[in-house]
């Protein structure tokens, strides 16, 4: 499918994407899943393979319950208020768990989960210190780079001359080119200027990176790892919010600077998931760091033709604190209004041993594996070998972040760092304001 | 014979007032409760009465008042337009029409496309890089203008309500400009009148209640707008296309503030019936 093909149906999927009722008329265990994605082909796996057990009898057999994607997390909200018993086990998201976790009870996993996940990975679906759910699918950030682009201009160099005189008057330093994998932030937007028309009229591409920087919560994510990375965190261990914070003004002038010189499309502030890979994939836009679910298109040049043959994928830049990705989880809970909850329990404690794991990941989902685990599947899933990896050594939940309104406080940070970044307001007063609304937030 | 007509109203009316008290009613008392509770969803069904805050939280945020300020401009920047665009097209193109009804089934066109769809059709059709618009300025003229940009998804958003909702006010105006009799138009023809004159004179006093409607159609449709926005720019960097409909919708999904969002519909529901109220008023006042 071409790239403008392909992004057509990436935004008519927001919308309509499968909203399936998967007939649920002998339904014992119904389980609410993430529809019109791999969650949702590996959830089927899943539940066909645990329904043909023999020692699962007819009344806690699986059956499967889709709606729409668009405003899933809304819908879910009010169906968990209103305590509805149409589900046994619902999705649940990292960020969302606080939440949901009045409406839900906690589980118990198997005795295989601790050395199949991880704690980090756990972490991901536990709230208030308790384990909410089974972590079934793990997102994190890669970089996306041009091999092809990078490679060539660091063997030239009249290249390597210009990219030095580029670094040294936008960022005020004099900067050679790098390997990716060792860059900083700073080698991201000097890459980025370099790789810009407007900043370097002999560019083979239009822009160095693209930035996502719709008002949106999942783009606060997506930026977030900047400021991490220079030490940054919504609050310190005493709970004290620390937002308005070096860390933060590093990670949000950088998107500023990159912005304002014309180094990411110019309608970037409208841009989210979707945009961002119909730019890259349209071989305009030399590095950018977006969702791992991005991965399998990008590096497939029948999906891609005019970059998956060079593109390349490694954790995002560095700072001087850490090298850092957002993670979170998808997973499956229990709800508490739950009809049949002992069959409900049962499917969740198989759904975390390492059989059901390994038939997850066979069919298309993305649980972070860890190393032992991850073996097994390695050659049919290497992008699972690199997301178990990063979400290890780089992997972090800000503190708070799994709290009852981190969906508030993204989308409080989404509003007011937008209003920075196209210049309605300045730094200081996107910060006073975010400050003040988590304060309020999180009391 | 008094008994038996007060018992038919009675038993054709009941089942419109049970309707408009289950549906409109009861929604309506919850709603007035929820306002002046503190309320979240875990406490749906035992809100706690704490008086006016929520309505001092939403008349004290300025995001409210910009959403509110949006919201007018929207309205009545469309509305005109519209109407403006609906009229002109209806009068210039009224010969075409005359004889031939297909030219109308394709100007309705755009009427048949859901907003929520529109919006997600001008998202690609924007996009720099998948999008024809784009394309063809940036190869014809070497660049392309930042259409959802912080300084132009405003307009933006204006053009692609104008384009969806013009074939409503000009329906409208075709009908209201095929009911003036031909005998006026023959008579002010014979008088002399050139076709100015006879639009200026004739036509467009007698379309003047349709164009009035019209325009207060289309504002309230654009005053409410929600989900061509929404889909397309969301609320905007910054908050910056926030309208009314969408700052109600974040505060009770996106941010659990639910007392706040109902409070933001109670001042909303009142103030458009003091101003239907008002027009209504002003409607009988004429007529007498």
């Amino acid at each position: 499918m071409k790239p403008v093909a392909r992004f057509a149906a990436a935004l008519l999927g927001s919308v309509f994407a499968a909203g399936l009722y998967a007939g649920a008329a002998n339904a014992e265990v119904t389980v609410l899943g993430w529809p019109g994605g791999p969650e949702e082909t590996a959830l089927r796996a899943a539940a066909d393979a645990y329904n043909a057990k023999d020692d699962v009898s007819e009344e806690n057999k699986v059956e499967l319950l889709f709606f729409n994607r668009d405003g899933f997390w809304d819908k879910l909200q009010a169906d968990l208020a209103a305590g509805s018993d149409a589900f046994d086990l619902n999705l649940l998201a990292t960020y969302s768990i606080g939440r949901y976790a009045p409406f839900m009870e906690p589980v118990e996993l198997s005795d295989e989960a601790q050395a199949l996940y991880g704690d980090a990975v756990l972490s991901t679906m536990q709230f208030d210190g308790k384990q909410y759910g089974v972590p079934t699918d793990l997102s994190l950030h890669f970089m996306y780079y041009r091999k092809d682009l990078i490679d060539a201009l660091m063997s030239d160099d009249d290249a390597r001359a210009r990219y030095a005189d580029i670094s040294e008057e936008h960022l005020g330093t004099a900067m050679e080119p790098k390997n990716p994998d060792e860059w900083t932030w700073d080698d991201y937007a000097a890459t980025a200027l370099y790789f810009t028309k407007a900043v370097n009229p002999d560019s083979p591409t239009r822009y160095g990176t693209v930035l996502q920087m719709k008002n949106l919560l999942f783009n606060i994510m997506v930026w977030q790892s900047t400021a991490r990375s220079y030490g940054g965190d919504w609050m310190d261990a005493d709970g004290k919010i620390t937002v308005d914070s070096e860390a933060f003004r590093k990670g949000l002038e950088l998107y500023k600077k990159l912005y304002d010189a014309g180094a990411t499309p110019r309608d970037s502030l409208s841009y989210e998931f979707a945009e961002a890979n119909a730019a890259y994939a349209a071989g305009q836009v030399a590095a950018m760091v977006q969702w791992n679910a991005a991965a399998a298109d990008l590096t497939n040049a029948e999906k891609s033709p005019a970059v998956g043959e060079v593109t390349a994928t490694i954790a995002p830049p560095a700072g001087p604190e850490a090298r850092a990705t957002h993670i979170h989880g998808l997973g499956l809970g229990l709800n508490k209004s739950a009809e049949n909850k002992e069959g409900a329990k049962a499917f969740l404690k198989w759904l975390s041993t390492e059989e059901a794991a390994l038939i997850y990941a066979r069919a298309g989902g993305a649980p972070a594996l860890s190393a032992d685990a991850v073996s097994a599947v390695a050659e049919e899933r290497p992008d699972l070998v690199q997301l178990g990896e990063y979400a290890g050594a780089y992997g972090y939940v800000m503190n708070g972040g799994a709290s009852a309104n981190a969906l508030a406080i993204y989308e409080l940070q989404a509003k007011e760092f937008t209003g920075y970044w196209s210049g309605q307001q300045d730094l200081d007063t996107a910060l006073a304001n975010v400050e003040k609304g988590m304060a309020d937030l999180l009391k | 014979m008094e008994t038996t007509h007060r018992l038919e109203w009675t038993l054709l009316a009941t089942p419109l007032m049970m309707f408009l008290l289950v549906c409109l009613g009861f929604p309506a008392i919850v709603n007035l409760i929820y306002s002046v509770s503190d309320i979240s969803f875990e406490t749906l069904r035992s809100p706690e009465i704490s008086g006016f805050g929520n309505f001092a939280a939403v008349l004290t945020d300025s995001g409210f008042w910009r959403a509110n300020w949006f919201s007018l401009r929207f309205g009545l920047l469309t509305a005109i337009l519209e109407c403006l665009i609906g009229l002109g097209l209806a009068v210039f193109l009224a010969p075409l029409f005359k004889d031939r009804s297909w030219p109308i089934a394709i100007l309705m066109l755009p009427l048949m496309v859901a907003p929520a769809l529109m919006g997600l059709m001008y998202r690609l059709v924007l996009h720099e890089f998948a999008g024809p618009v784009p394309h063809y300025l940036w190869a014809w003229f070497g660049n392309s203008p930042a259409f959802l940009g912080p300084n132009s998804a405003f307009w933006t958003l204006i053009v692609v309500e104008t384009l969806q909702w013009t074939p409503f006010a000009f329906l409208l105006f075709h009908m209201a400009y095929q009911a003036i009799p031909e005998e006026l138009r023959e008579a002010a023809s014979i008088d002399g009148a050139t076709g100015l004159a006879r639009f200026w004179r004739i036509e467009l006093p007698l379309m003047l209640p349709t164009l009035a409607a019209a325009l207060l159609i289309r504002f309230i449709d654009g005053f409410r707008v929600f989900d061509n926005v929404y889909v397309l720019a969301g609320s905007g960097a910054g908050g910056s296309t926030t309208s009314l409909s969408i700052y109600i919708y974040e505060a009770f999904f996106k941010q659990a503030a639910i007392g706040k969002a109902v409070a933001a519909s109670v001042i909303l529901f009142a103030a458009s019936f003091a101003v239907l109220y008002g027009l209504n008023r002003l409607a009988r006042r004429r007529r007498r």
